[in-house]
């Protein structure tokens, strides 16, 4: 038996689907969230008909006439896949909005049964509903549930009639609104639609007692009157920012790392311990320095990866983040997006693919473009290790490094957008953006550790998988020379490794890092961005990066940039040239499948390389001239490749448009 | 080679055969990304499928 989730959005359907299947998809405290269908078997637990049933979960949607390609998803399903029952998730503390569709779901002649979701949040403010009354308007079941509880939520019974309904072939019976003829024009669908509207508050006002009105001012809108000024907005969202990173990189997350990462060295010594001197010296150093010495540079930093996540899935589920949204509307309008375009850059800290998926919610498509281009911006959770290293070594694990590139991020965000916007001559008016703001509440620490859980599962099979590849293959390529014969100690600038990075560590020497070993990670970091700091250790042959207390004996950072070859002023212009230049190939490949064109992938992956090279250029450029009084190495070179990469973007700011293009817009017109 | 050498070789095979091994499966399923939770759901997009919801 097939049973489709379906409703509005952010009413509780992936969080239902995550109880009911035992699943754990990425769920979250605003609209917009699931953008693909997916399935799972119902619990057995809940499942008491003895027959399996499947649960599909659906994106959301406002009706079955799709705005919005993820909306699509829904309504193709349901008339195409002819699920056996439709259970119609609906937010109960917002009745009137939820019903339209369920109105529409009845009338398909599918057995539904409806989800009062969110009925604690109802309960909580006095607000009663008639369930029997309206199980009755409706002519179906009415469930009340509380999907984010464990027990006690209704979903037992939810499935109990579903079964029911689904096993005994039952055909829906509508609420007969808009009579036996279907609209034809548009005229018609929009007295039909007041039809609707009409039936849904009649049968809202029938069955909800409502204690406090929704025009009453609640604390929520005061507390929105705050957090989501004009004013105060933007200084909130950067304090909380800078919390979050301080929490995660300076003080609980550090702190963890040391008891982690003294496991990894007890493994290590373990294992050299066991090889003794007895092995074959090239073996032990690619199973030791290569091997565990490479993932557990990277593994290491994982401990601060999961607060860090951990204080985000806090955040996202008391409804703070959908505020920022709204806070940042006004200055994405400013260059052509909206604050939609925030959801997906938002959802990209964790991991910029499906950031870049969630693009698809935007309907224009230059702003759906720009918004895929730009979410690899975000410092994502493959970046936070390099943050992490960079912040550490360089700068005494200062909370303010990890926070001002997640700030700057979303400066370059806005300066790159207003490029964009010159460059695709944009000059249409910005769009509104209606955003359904979630209540706040007390975020769920459960939620948060699954959510950190899933999370750091995931990293670890990445580090044990992609990034252990990596790592043995670089230990191998930087043992031997093109004669395959094993470098000597200390010569490891002979290796094969060294020749193929050295001309691209040319390119990058006017950034302050033209060291092949700097040159080798910034390309494995394109197979996933955990590899640059893999491959530093394997290249640097350091197998401990957290445990700063070697350096700090022999005189601190500036010790730490000799063993490094770099500055620190080096190692912030290679930490942003790290974090804005193009993103990892899987995240490229979900680029190029929301762009749907080949202009503007190539052009988004020029745009960003180009954006990384010019920020870090001035970053080493102006900090080493603040700090030592001259510039930095290369200047001259790196300028002319900053000038002619500027050049070319002003030219195609304020070219003309083409003889073809006012034609067409002439013809259009 | 000694009796560890040989040793160590087995080990090192088995450590990236299992990677491989995984890397492989996960590309069969049509995952991009080895490990992440989403991977399944996030990464079965392609053009063709979104100009079909579209």
């Amino acid at each position: 038996m097939k049973v489709a989730l379906t409703g509005n959005p952010n009413s509780g359907k992936t969080t239902l689907f995550n109880t009911i299947t035992g699943k754990i998809e990425h769920v979250g405290n605003w609209p917009g969230v699931t953008v693909e269908k997916k399935e799972g078997k119902i619990k057995k637990e809940l499942n008491r008909s003895g027959e399996d049933i499947v649960a599909v979960d659906l994106p959301g949607a406002y009706s079955m006439s799709p705005y919005t390609s993820e909306e699509s998803v829904t309504s193709e399903f349901i008339l195409t896949e002819n699920p056996d029952v439709i259970i119609n998730i609906v937010d109960s503390t917002n009745l009137a909005r939820s019903m339209f569709l369920t109105t529409q779901l009845l009338e398909l002649g599918i057995p539904v049964v409806v989800a009062l979701n969110k009925s604690d949040m109802n309960d909580k403010k006095e607000t009663k509903i008639d369930v029997d009354r309206l199980s009755e308007k409706l002519n179906c079941p009415v469930v009340k549930t509380v999907a984010t509880k464990s027990s006690g939520n209704g979903l037992e019974q939810l499935i109990s009639e579903a079964a029911k309904l689904g096993s005994s072939k039952h055909k829906q019976q509508g609420p007969r609104i808009l009579g036996a003829s279907k609209p034809q024009n548009k005229d018609e669908f929009e007295a039909a639609d007041k039809r609707r509207y009409d039936f849904v508050n009649k049968v809202k006002n029938e069955v909800e007692i409502r204690k406090i009105s929704s025009e009453m001012q609640t604390r929520q809108d005061a507390v929105d009157r705050i957090v989501a000024n004009k004013w105060l907005g933007i200084p909130i969202f950067v304090a909380v920012i800078w919390l979050v990173f301080s929490i995660s990189q300076a003080w609980l997350g550090p702190w963890l790392a040391d008891a982690f990462v003294g496991l990894i060295d007890a493994f290590y010594g373990l294992v050299e311990g066991l090889l003794g001197g007895s092995a074959n010296p090239f073996l032990s150093s690619l199973l030791l320095d290569g091997i565990i010495g490479g993932v557990g540079a990277v593994v290491g930093f994982l401990p601060l990866i999961m607060v860090l996540f951990f204080c985000l899935a806090l955040l996202e589920d008391c409804g703070y983040m959908a505020r920022v949204a709204m806070v940042m509307d006004r200055f994405f309008k400013k260059i052509g997006l909206s604050g939609k375009s925030i959801i997906p850059m938002i959802i990209s800290t964790g991991c910029a693919i499906p950031g870049i998926m969630a693009t698809r919610t935007i309907k224009d498509e230059r702003q759906r473009r720009t918004t895929a281009m730009l979410s690899p911006f975000m410092p994502c959770g493959a970046k936070l290790p390099i943050i992490a290293l960079f912040a550490g070594l360089f700068f005494g694990d200062k909370g303010w490094v990890g926070a001002s590139m997640y700030l700057l991020a979303i400066v370059v965000i806005i300066f790159s957008g207003l490029i964009i916007k010159k460059i695709t001559k944009d000059d249409s008016s910005s769009s509104y953006f209606i955003m359904e703001l979630p209540e706040y509440r007390w975020p769920s620490i459960k939620r948060a550790t699954i959510s950190m859980l899933s999370r750091a599962k995931a990293f670890i099979i990445k580090a044990g998988t992609i990034i252990l590849v990596c790592n043995a293959i670089v230990h191998i390529l930087q043992t031997f020379n093109w004669q395959l014969q094993a470098v000597a100690e200390n010569a490891a600038d002979t290796s094969i490794l060294a020749s193929i990075a050295s001309p691209v560590a040319i390119i990058l020497a006017p950034l302050g890092f033209g060291l092949w070993q700097f040159a080798a990670s910034a390309v494995t970091g394109f197979i996933a961005k955990e590899n640059v700091v893999g491959t530093l250790a394997v290249t640097f042959a350091v197998t401990n990066f957290i445990d700063v207390e070697e350096y700090a004996l022999v005189g601190g950072a500036g010790e730490v940039s000799v063993t490094f070859g770099i500055t620190a002023v080096a190692a912030l212009s290679y930490l942003v040239f790290n974090l804005f230049t193009p993103p990892c190939f899987a995240a490229i490949g979900a680029m190029n499948a929301e762009m749907e064109s080949p202009k503007w992938l190539w052009g988004g992956i020029a745009f960003q390389f180009g954006m990384g090279y010019t920020l870090a250029f001035i970053v080493y450029q102006v900090g080493t001239l603040v700090t030592t009084g001259s510039l930095g190495t290369g200047f001259m070179g790196g300028l002319i490749a900053v000038s002619i990469m500027v050049s070319i973007v002003v030219y195609l700011m304020y070219k003309k448009p083409s003889e073809v293009v006012v034609k067409n817009l002439s013809e259009a017109v | 080679m000694n009796i560890t050498d040989i040793i160590v070789i087995v080990v090192i095979a088995l450590i990236i055969g299992l990677a491989l091994n995984k890397l492989i499966k996960d590309k069969k399923l049509g995952k991009k990304c080895s490990g992440c939770p989403y991977a399944g759901a996030c990464t079965t997009c392609s053009s063709d499928n979104i100009e079909n919801i579209r």
